[in-house]
């Protein structure tokens, strides 16, 4: 990330993100996001019901925040850039990112540089290539 | 016939009879239900896109673009998978929509009914010069990206044409897609009929010690019998309190609450459908939560009426829920989610029927109804119905369960 003059990486479920942390997840319109700073622990976050089926898959002591139906995900998300001294420069987004959700990081998080994230990712050695996708919530 | 061919072709016979063999009788004499299924006509395609020029002059939007998903396929009939190269399609508010797709599909965007011609980029970053110039030669200044667009192929575009505003395009697909028409409704009910009469063949199959994997096989295959395809999830016993399941091996005993939530997908409308049935006697305990969680899904199908907001149904389920002893809000034992979602092309999609969402509720918006009871260490209740709404109130698709050991009514 240095290299690249990141200051942190957000993640969607993913390639990246199951390569990195070994959690497999079915992208829903509940956002379940990684953030991974350049400095500090990476921070999920996540939706409240899912959060024991999440515990089953992230390992323990994670720093895990969890947003109930009627809040939003990216103030969550925006409070762990700004907890890891995230307050200014560049932001490397998951290229496989919805636009939502980078919408919603964005509004949260307005005096940040969204960039792609994949050269960094790569250049750690991140196979995007392989298939991540777990079961998609029903509810 | 030679010997040897004719070992194999009986070899290959009796393997095919062994498969068959496997699936339980209920389900393998089920027929396909897709009979005098009506697609979405090109007509109405048209009339989509004029809504949606509409919404976008409204929301003072120039233009929306739109990656290969729901959206691209409810304007335009274009499924349009291109793997990881970018196919796009701009929706102009005034002009020709524009298509980019990329030099090995280019036959796709010939297909497309709703348009005439395509551009064809030679690579990706080819595909965001032309999306840039088709964007500029429609006059847009304000974008609309459609929310399942990928970062990347916004980032690509906005680096071809910087000055632009790009913002969500959602006030204009949602605000489109919300609504459904007849048509829609009546695909949406083949799909909700088809995932019921796979249940009823699926609940024959349960049997002590089986596993929930082999329960949501049933499911599958009696939605391939019916003719189409849907994705299995079924959850035994004190995980059903985990809304999704759990990774944790089940088989089935008695006394166990079986869990199932489902659906399939008719010219791509899908349902959405929860049952939770006793395998043998229910507690007392069971039974009383089964009741109040019926309680709390009527509940929300009175208030669905037009001109309440969707707020106020999840309200009025959860508040059946808390009165029975459980929450209060999302806190568990009780109903840690919202009551319901819209459906449509999207098994989830705009708008959901939670705290917060002051949306009306208007004729033609169909949401799901299943307000969870979840109760970890013990055992959760979900009913989920879907609904649509009319002038004089909400209609479910499917006969909601009467008890706890009656899934179908």
């Amino acid at each position: 990330m240095k290299e690249f003059g990141l200051s942190a990486i957000v993640l969607e479920p993913g390639p990246a993100m199951f390569y990195l942390t070994g959690v497999r997840w079915g992208k829903s319109e509940r956002s379940f996001i990684l953030v991974i700073p350049a400095k500090g622990e990476p921070a999920w976050v996540l939706p409240g019901f899912e959060e024991m089926r999440a515990r089953e898959l992230i390992h323990s002591g994670a720093d895990i925040r969890v947003w109930q139906e009627d809040e939003s995900p990216y103030e969550r998300v925006a409070q762990a850039l700004k907890d890891r001294g995230v307050a200014a420069g560049r932001v490397g987004m998951d290229d496989a990112a919805r636009f939502f959700v980078f919408d919603g990081v964005r509004k949260e998080a307005p005096k940040l540089d969204y960039v792609s994230a994949t050269q960094a990712l790569k250049s750690a050695g991140v196979d995007l290539t392989q298939p991540a996708m777990g079961r998609r919530g029903k509810q | 016939m030679n010997r040897r061919v004719f070992m194999a072709v009986a070899a290959a016979g009796a393997a095919k009879l062994a498969d068959a063999q496997e699936v339980p009788e209920a389900i393998r004499k089920l027929r396909p239900m897709l009979d005098g299924v009506q697609p979405i006509t090109d007509d109405e395609r048209r009339a989509r896109i004029e809504k949606a020029r509409r919404l976008m002059r409204e929301n003072k939007l120039d233009a929306i673009v739109l990656e290969p998903g729901s959206s691209m396929f409810y304007f335009t009939g274009t499924r349009g998978n291109a793997g990881d190269r970018v196919l796009a399609v701009v929706i102009p508010a005034k002009g020709e929509l524009g298509w980019v797709v990329p030099m090995a599909q280019r036959k796709v965007g010939y297909e497309i009914r709703v348009a005439t011609g395509a551009h064809v980029a030679k690579d990706d970053d080819d595909a965001f010069k032309l999306l840039a110039r088709v964007l500029k030669d429609r006059g847009a200044t304000r974008v609309g990206i459609e929310e399942r667009v990928r970062f990347a192929v916004y980032d690509g575009i906005r680096k071809e044409a910087p000055s632009l505003e790009f913002v969500s395009a959602d006030p204009v697909t949602a605000g489109c897609r919300v609504i459904k028409s007849p048509a829609e409704i009546a695909l949406l009910q083949r799909a909700n009929d088809i995932t019921i009469e796979a249940y009823r063949a699926a609940f024959t199959t349960l049997r002590e010690g089986m596993t929930n994997g082999e329960l949501a096989n049933n499911i599958s295959a009696a939605f391939k019998a019916l003719g189409t395809t849907g994705g299995a999830m079924a959850i035994f016993g004190k995980y059903t309190a985990f809304p999704h399941g759990s990774i944790a091996p089940q088989k089935l005993s008695e006394g166990d609450l079986v869990l199932i939530d489902d659906g399939v997908s008719v010219e791509g409308y899908q349902s959405d459908i929860t049952r939770t049935v006793i395998f043998g006697k229910p507690t007392a305990r069971q039974r009383q939560v089964w009741d109040l969680e019926r309680q709390a899904q009527d509940a929300a199908l009175r208030a669905a009426n037009v001109g309440a907001t969707c707020e106020s149904v999840d309200a009025a389920a959860r508040d059946v829920i808390t009165k029975g002893g459980f929450g209060p809000g999302y806190k568990v034992p009780g109903l840690p989610h919202r009551t319901g979602h819209g459906i449509g092309l999207d098994g989830h999609e705009w708008t959901n029927l939670v705290r917060g969402n002051k949306t009306e509720i208007q004729p033609g918006m169909c949401f799901s109804d299943e307000p969870t009871i979840a109760i970890y260490g013990e055992f959760g209740v979900r009913l989920e119905d879907c609904m649509y709404i009319t002038g004089s109130g909400a209609k479910m698709f499917t006969r909601q369960s009467p008890a706890i050991d009656q899934p179908f009514g």
